[in-house]
């Protein structure tokens, strides 16, 4: 007689069916949640463009596409726009491998770039030296602002998703002081009015860009985003650390016994991705925004934790992920450009991820729905109740 | 002492009243194959506390969930006041008077404990007659508790109170509690018979006490029952009956027959390793021979959870090279915690470990492990694997360094040191890359054996390890057990089951309430000591 198996274990049994035909299967289902959920996005997107506005909806689509698409200059924007939230979303799925659910990237993102902009514009390096440094610094920024939470979690057990997303409004607040403090980072103009902004980075400290518009222009940071999520794929699947780290968020008991600890492994994991999210703050400031201004992080570090989300453990996802939001990014730009209201570019692009994020969750709640009917059917067979909780 | 007679024709000659509250007749109750209770009858008078006592797996708790309408039974019948009924479920039961206190509380630590009391009550809800509703019946019971206090601040006495409470504002006939002392101090338990005394003299209810501690059947109760492997084999009254006699019926005499049938085959191991210094009984003295070295020594451990229950109570134990010491005892008298110590899952508040005469710190991720400790743990699921990681993964869990280049795991080495032991363990997989969660509970079980056996470690700790296995795969386990100790390990077998005990094990460790009660070599055991000390009786 076997035991009834707890919730995890069947939801593990039926997410994990092997057989070639399941796995088609799942495929298929998988294509046909995403032509769906799109058509959806797209027909409530068009409702609300035509009584909005009176635009043809095909219009407005055709803007997003030319914006994101369409040329080569477009391309270029779209990668642009997608290379922090590359980074991002690959430092948050470090995290979440581990378990450790930091959703306050965005904080951490803009703490980086800040100590990165106060390196690269306050210290007077020589300009080779400086890009370098600024990138490092900005990383080690979000590292130590996601290590307050780290802190709080192993010294006096503050839950991890409480303390990051706190520590969010303490960076706008911490942003704002720096950037109303001529001492630290507000602008040396001229004028007598100063605004509360940072200098704007010269030149030659900036991240090289390939290309020159209107033809196809592309911030070299583009290539370290890739690079790094090769780097990150290859440690998480080869590395004894990345065993460690899977070991730990999938059952922090039996990381425990192996001797992995949930303080050095997991809060390492919870660091590493604030360095990322930091590193993702110093791109953006050196490579597309060059100034630092209040709300220069543009919720990136929020797209970027989505971005983790809807690519689960996977870190080869987020790259089409990534490309899809930088897509929107620049399509919705685009968009507001050519006339349509904003407000409505800020309700098409939620849309269409939400589609991008309907599919996973449906096959989450089938497997559920799976995993009770075996639950029930085993429960049937030893007439005991099986108890089934909502999977972690 | 023992009453054959049928409940039936006793039911006669109790004075306290005709009809009996409650009883059983022939209640049969199957899972799969096992028979988890066969023909029982009970049957229990107003105006009587009547003890039911059993080992894990006697079969008690599957006869009150019949009796809660938790369970259906297969056959046999149920009686209240004399008039046959159907209990289709626990509803159904509260209408007919049948309250149960469980062991392990349903009560919602957010709530008050006013609320906790009215919870599930149907109707409108009227707090202030509520909580004066509860202050009665505290005082009238002298249970002893605020009711605008949040159950989470309570102790586990009080919140068992709670629970009490709640059952009596139903006003039941029959009250069942099941194991109601587990969480209770000395002077709990005794403020808890007293108040049940009340409940059965002044008011004439009938009270069910499940227990496996001898001295409470022996004070509290009036009749008892002994249940094993499902049936029950006395009856009594209980002035008329004493510890040994209880501890007779509980762990059962046809047990030597089998289990010296069985350690036949284990006499050479045991006259190889027999080494008593943890002497707590005189007669273990006189068979030392020749003395293996202790690989591991645990000293006066004491471990205390948060919420202030104490799991380990200078618990003290020597483990010898080669040797399989049993520790045997009734479920939840700390072995739990043991286990999870070796594991370095939890930190002892005082005491020490040593392993090879080496200290070693408790608690701290790997400790145990790193020293030559390996575990193969109660609940496989807890500590012992990762479903969502592959069998290939599982089977190096806790040694990944050595699939590694550097620290770079080797695709060729994981896959090969998976395929060995694969093969020499016969663990039945489609792939070495299949995940763990798809394979049978067997032999994911062999998948943890492998690796705990494949670190030869100096003491391996074996919780519960043929738990909820077929009857092949127990052999093979047992198998495995004493090839290891043959080869010189120091093996500690946790297990609730007295037979594996017996047939496996050189000294028996008996653990009650969190410490070593006595030490007896397999070659003197005397079962009815045994049953005993499992009852809490030192002796």
């Amino acid at each position: 007689m076997e035991e009834p198996a707890g919730s995890e274990t069947l939801l593990a049994k039926v997410a994990g069916t092997t057989t070639r035909t399941s796995r088609r299967n799942r495929l298929l289902a998988n294509i046909a949640l995403y032509v769906v959920a799109m058509a959806l996005a797209l027909a409530v997107s068009s409702v609300l463009i035509v009584a909005a506005t009176e635009a043809a909806p095909f219009d407005v689509f055709h803007a997003m596409y030319e914006g994101s698409l369409s040329r080569p200059s477009a391309i270029g924007l779209t990668l642009d726009r997608a290379m922090p939230i590359l980074i991002v979303a690959v430092g948050g799925i470090i995290a979440t491998r581990a378990a450790m659910f930091n959703i306050g990237l965005e904080g951490q993102l803009m703490v980086g770039g800040l100590v990165g902009a106060v390196v690269a514009l306050k210290l007077g390096l020589p300009a080779g030296a400086a890009l370098p440094l600024t990138l490092v610094a900005s990383a080690v920024g979000g590292a130590l602002w996601a290590g307050i939470a780290s802190l709080l979690r192993f010294w006096r057990g503050v839950d991890v998703v409480i303390s990051t997303l706190l520590l969010n409004f303490v960076a706008i607040e911490v942003l704002s002081f720096a950037l109303n403090k001529s001492w630290l980072l507000q602008e040396t103009s001229s004028n007598t009015q100063k605004l509360p902004q940072s200098d704007r980075l010269e030149p030659a400290y900036q991240i090289t860009r390939i290309g020159e518009q209107p033809g196809f222009s592309v911030s070299t940071g583009i290539f370290l985003a890739v690079i790094l999520a090769g780097v990150v794929m290859f440690a998480l699947a080869r590395t004894r650390w990345g065993f460690r780290l899977k070991m730990l968020g999938m059952n922090p008991n039996a990381a425990r016994a192996a001797g992995v600890s949930m303080a050095a492994v997991g809060g390492g994991a919870l660091v590493m991705s604030g360095a990322f999210a930091g590193l993702a703050g110093g791109v953006v400031f050196a490579g597309t925004a060059f100034r630092i201004q209040p709300g220069y992080s543009a919720n990136i570090g929020n797209d970027g934790l989505l971005c983790a989300l809807i690519a689960r453990r996977n870190v080869a996802a987020t790259l089409p992920v990534a490309f899809f939001f930088g897509a929107m990014r620049a399509g919705g730009g685009f968009l507001a450009a050519t006339g349509v209201p904003r407000y409505l570019v800020d309700v098409v692009q939620p849309l269409l991820v939400l589609a991008a994020l309907l599919p996973p969750a449906v096959l989450f709640l089938w497997d559920r729905r799976q995993a009770l009917r075996l639950a029930r059917s085993e429960a049937d067979s030893h007439d005991e109740p099986a108890l089934i909780g909502a999977a972690a | 002492m023992v009453d054959d007679t049928p409940p039936s024709a006793r039911t006669g000659e109790a004075s306290t009243s005709p009809v009996a509250a409650v009883e059983l007749k022939g209640i049969t109750k199957r899972f799969g194959e096992v028979v988890a209770c066969d023909r029982v009858d009970l049957s229990v008078s107003r105006g009587e506390i009547h003890g039911l006592l059993g080992q894990n797996g006697a079969g008690k708790s599957t006869l009150m969930k019949v009796l809660l309408g938790l369970l259906t039974p297969d056959a046999g019948t149920i009686l209240i006041n004399g008039r046959p009924v159907v209990v289709k479920d626990p509803l159904a039961a509260a209408e007919m008077g049948i309250a149960m206190v469980h062991q392990h509380f349903s009560v919602i630590g957010a709530l008050t404990v006013w609320e906790n009391v009215t919870l599930g009550e149907p109707g409108r809800l009227d707090g202030k007659r509520a909580i004066r509703h509860v202050t009665e019946i505290a005082e009238r019971y002298g249970l002893d508790v605020d009711p605008l206090t949040r159950l989470d601040e309570l102790t586990p006495g009080q919140r068992q109170r709670v629970e009490i409470i709640k059952c009596l504002r139903r006003d039941p006939t029959i009250l069942i509690l099941d194991e109601p002392t587990s969480v209770l101090t000395l002077s709990e338990s005794e403020e808890l018979f007293g108040t049940l005394r009340k409940v059965v003299l002044d008011e004439g209810r009938a009270v069910v006490l499940i227990s496996h501690k001898l001295d409470e059947i022996l004070n509290a109760t009036d009749k008892v029952t002994i249940m094993r492997d499902g049936r029950v084999v006395e009856r009594a009254v209980t002035a008329e009956t004493d510890a040994a006699g209880l501890a007779r019926g509980m762990v059962g005499r046809d047990v030597v027959l089998r289990s010296s049938a069985a350690g036949l085959g284990l006499l050479e191991e045991a006259e190889r390793t027999v080494e008593q210094r943890t002497s707590a009984t005189p007669d273990l003295d006189a068979t030392g021979t020749a003395a293996a070295p202790v690989i591991l020594r645990v000293d006066q451990a004491r471990h205390t959870t948060r919420d202030g229950r104490t799991l380990l109570d200078g618990l003290s134990l020597e483990l010898a090279r080669g040797e399989i010491l049993g520790l045997a005892g009734v479920e939840g008298n700390g072995q739990a915690a043991l286990e999870e110590m070796l594991t370095s899952l939890i930190a002892l508040d005082t005491g020490t470990v040593e392993v090879d005469g080496v200290e070693i710190r408790t608690g701290r991720p790997g400790s145990m492990a790193n020293a030559g400790v390996t575990v193969i743990p109660e609940d496989r699921h807890q500590a012992g694997c990762v479903l969502g990681m592959t069998v290939a993964e599982n089977l190096v869990l806790d040694d990944v360094q050595r699939v590694c280049n550097r620290r770079i795991i080797s695709p060729r080495l994981i896959r090969r040191q998976a395929e060995e032991l694969i093969e020499q363990f016969g663990i039945k997989t489609p792939s070495p890359n299949t995940p763990m969660a798809s394979l049978s509970g067997g032999n994911q079980q062999r998948v943890v054996l492998a690796r705990a056996i494949r670190r030869e470690p100096k003491v391996l700790v074996a919780a519960q390890p043929t738990h909820g296995l077929d009857v092949g795969a127990v052999e093979y386990m047992t198998e495995q057990l004493r090839a290891a100790a043959a080869r010189g390990v120091a093996v500690l077998l946790i297990s609730t089951e007295l037979e594996e005990i017996l047939s496996l094990a050189d000294r028996i460790a008996v653990i009650h309430r969190g410490r070593i009660l006595g030490v007896v070599d397999r070659a003197d055991v005397d079962l009815e000591r045994i049953g005993l000390m499992m009852g809490g009786h030192p002796a």
